[in-house]
């Protein structure tokens, strides 16, 4: 039994979502598209178990986003696996006249339909009062009223799901009466499919050109039918929209009654918060402190997780005999997952904050403010949400475009949010600018280095803003672009849903970059252990007889034969050859080395750059910046990490896309490789020139 | 007095008398801004943004572009 939730943005659909199912609840997507399902267990008074699928919001059977489609895609395809059996339908109860245009399209469809009002809690709150009787008489479906926040007469709701499971009928009066043009139209097209329901038939007369369902065959018949009976898509669908409003308006007139409405809360706050000049300001200091807190909160996890599995590499090492299996399990397979997990600490604390202004209604105060800025460089109010995740990881952020309409706009917020810096660059840039700005304190409390850091992010938000005017410049498209957005009263957030989005948010990443990390640490620890064989036996021979001669202890020993033999490794003679191309940016075969790792993942950097220099078995940052500093060039002598070096490497950090995970989702989002190439092939030069330009005028 | 919604200065009112455009016209309808529907300007965005508008008791925002195609008639 599959029940489907579905309902307007703003809605609250989400929060009885996760109320109804509580952790039992899985994301995946639906069939052909990557729209993400969010479904559940949801357990009926009655035992009966069934499966509850909350739809992505949406006013009507209209779309104009592809996550408002699916829903048009899914109800109007029997055949289709996620094709509900009934209904429930979840409304805002303190706005409800414009949330019951979707209620009866969808009822026409010939779905047994339940309507849930939702926010009861607001609704006594502000004196509203509901005859639920009444409502329930015209829709001729059962009506509850619920709340998913305080999770107010839940069990009702689920008691009313089983008995309408049960009975299982649908009402019998249309709430559309159609036209002659529809009559005629929908007829021929009811006799095309054989279908019983005259509105599925209309709805397809209208989206034939865009439903996945039918075949080629089917939309020219039905580009025929609309052709000879003259179905005008746009007029139709605004002449079904004004009758089907001015059917249930009056109605709920009378149904509801409200009290004296004071001067609420959110317009007071929102004089303030979306204030010509204030609103900026406040965002920019909102997000100032949202940084702030993923440093100062991330850093103690992120230390315990590198700790934990440096443990337990050491543990592995020690209590497995030494074999290559050994050696691929510690310094492939756990090194790869130690550098997945590692991120979580940041990742989460970031959505934890993005969450919880989206849940108090912040975030669309955001796209309002934002819409004109973003739109003079080709992008949408709403890519506000996705660049600001950016900070964290690009994978859940590119994800987050969906909500984007616009087909251009949506894609250059993809092409676009790699350049802001994630939380992986943060190691790079940890130890790089130790070797370009020292540690002095300035006018009174900035810390120079803290600067230089903030000065980074700055320049990847500006490559990424100048990147996005000139795809504007050059992506052509006459799709049309809108911002018509409601902004949802402020309200307080629900806990159960933050904790959720966190979680679905990591598991994306764990999920979605931890399965192309893995793989390319493993490939990479195959080029960095094994070489032509000679030349590794040559390395290690010549490794050992230096020790000798030095006397090193056995530590140093071992670290020394490491760096010997990733020279002489597969990887070292792909740095080498590399050199050459790399040598103007002031880079040698090391970094080259370094540059390569770091496809699995940024901050791979530090650890090679660790066992490059042997001092493989430290993961101090402190001692691989000082021995970076001693650093120099076997046959000039000079120092090898200069400013200008080191410079030139940090810009390189801040516009490469070194990140196969983020090709991988770019590539499903978009649905070609030609985008993820395109973004891979830019990101690159953007990279080598800065990093060029750098070079040469600082050294 | 009828005039677009893009004219009316912060503080006034309108009923919605007619669309101009029957895209934006079809989109903000599913979102029960309808002919009929009474329309506050609230304030207008920074950097020459959109309007924030109070739309029969909600609030929503429009583009300038997609106020212009939005006739009112003014309520003194």
């Amino acid at each position: 039994m599959i029940i489907a939730l579905v309902g307007n943005p703003n809605s609250g659909k989400s929060s009885l979502f996760n109320k109804l199912t509580g952790l039992r609840q899985k994301t995946g997507n639906f069939p052909g598209v990557t729209v993400e399902k969010k479904s559940g267990k949801l357990l009926l008074p009655d035992g009966k178990a069934t499966t509850l699928i909350d739809f992505p919001g949406t006013y009507s059977l209209y779309p104009t986003s592809s996550d408002e489609r699916i829903v048009l895609n899914v109800l109007t395809n029997p055949s289709e696996k996620n094709y509900p059996d009934v209904v429930v339908y979840v409304a805002d109860v303190t706005n409800l006249e414009k949330h019951l245009l979707l209620l009866t399209q969808v009822r026409d469809l010939g779905f047994p339909c339940l309507l849930a009002l939702n926010m009861s809690d607001l609704a006594n709150r502000k004196g509203i009062s509901v005859n639920e009787k009444k409502i329930a008489e015209f829709l001729e479906m059962p009506v509850v009223m619920v709340s998913g926040r305080t999770g107010d007469n839940i069990d009702l709701l689920k008691s009313a799901i089983s008995n309408l499971l049960k009975k299982n009928t649908n009402g019998k009066n249309s709430f559309y009466a159609f036209n002659d043009i529809e009559k005629e139209a929908t007829h021929k097209v009811d006799d095309l499919f054989k279908s019983n329901n005259s509105y599925r038939s209309k709805l397809i007369a209208h989206h034939f050109e865009k439903l996945p369902f039918l075949t080629e065959e089917e939309r020219k018949s039905v580009a025929i039918i609309c052709q000879e009976s003259g179905f005008d898509n746009l007029a139709l669908q605004i002449n079904e929209t004004m009758r089907r409003f001015d059917k249930f308006v009056p109605v709920l007139n009378s149904a509801i009654t409200k009290e004296g409405e004071k001067k609420a809360l959110t317009d007071r706050l929102d004089a303030i918060l979306t204030h010509r000049i204030f609103a900026p300001l406040i965002f920019f200091v909102i997000m100032f402190f949202v940084f702030q807190a993923i440093y100062a909160w991330a850093s103690y996890p992120m230390d315990w997780i590198e700790e934990g599995f440096m443990f337990l590499g050491n543990f592995v090492k020690n209590t497995l005999p030494e074999s290559w299996f050994t050696d691929l399990l510690t310094d492939g397979v756990l090194a790869g997952l130690g550098g997945i997990l590692v991120f979580i600490p940041q990742i989460a604390i970031l959505f934890f904050l993005i969450s919880i202004l989206e849940e108090v209604g912040y975030m669309a105060r955001a796209v309002y403010i934002f819409d004109k800025l973003m739109q003079q460089f080709g992008l949408n109010g709403r890519s506000v949400v996705a660049l600001v995740s950016g900070g964290a990881c690009a994978i859940p952020a590119i994800m987050s475009t969906r909500t984007i309409g616009n087909w251009k706009e949506r894609l250059i917020t993809i092409m676009v949010t790699p350049l802001i810096s994630c939380s992986a660059r943060i190691p790079v840039y940890a130890v790089l600018i130790g070797f370009v700005v020292p540690s002095v304190t300035v006018w009174g409390f900035f810390n120079l280095q803290g600067l230089a850091f903030m000065g980074l992010y700055l320049l990847g938000i500006g490559a990424a803003f100048v990147s996005a005017w000139v795809f504007k410049l050059i992506l052509k498209s006459d799709e049309k672009s809108f911002l018509m957005l409601q902004l949802p009263s402020y309200r307080w957030p629900v806990w159960r849903n933050v904790w959720q989005n966190i979680f679905e948010k990591v598991s994306v990443f764990v999920i979605e970059a931890g399965k192309v990390i893995m793989v390319i640490s493993i490939v990479l620890w195959v080029l960095a252990t094994y070489g032509p064989k000679e030349a590794m036996q040559k390395a290690e021979l010549e490794a050992t007889q230096i020790a000798q001669q030095t006397s090193l202890d056995e530590v140093a020993t071992a670290d020394l034969i490491a760096a010997k033999k990733i020279e002489a490794s597969f990887a070292g003679h792909i740095g080498k050859a590399i050199e050459p191309a790399i040598t103007p940016l002031g880079f040698d075969w090391k970094i080259g080395i370094a540059l390569l790792t770091s496809f699995a993942a940024r901050e791979v950097f530090v650890g090679t750059m660790a066992t490059i220099y042997s001092i493989g078995s430290t993961k101090d940052e402190q001692t691989i910046h000082d021995k970076l500093a001693a650093a120099r060039n076997p046959t000039t002598g000079a120092k090898v990490y200069t400013a200008a070096t080191s410079l030139s490497l940090l810009i390189f950090y801040v516009f490469a896309m070194q990140c196969m995970s983020t090709l991988a989702v770019v590539k499903r989002e978009t649905g070609s490789w030609k985008w993820a190439f395109l973004q891979f092939a830019y990101m690159s030069i953007l990279a080598y020139l800065g990093s060029l330009i750098t070079f040469q005028c600082f050294s | 007095m009828n005039s677009p919604l893009s004219n009316i200065e912060v503080g006034s009112s309108g009923i919605i008398v007619q669309f101009m455009d029957n895209i934006i016209a079809g989109k903000l309808m599913t979102m029960g801004v309808l002919p009929g529907s009474k329309v506050r300007v609230v304030r207008k965005a920074p950097f020459k943004g959109g309007l924030y508008l109070k739309i029969d008791g909600s609030n929503m925002v429009l583009r300038e572009k997609e106020a212009e195609t939005i006739i009112l008639s003014m309520i003194d």
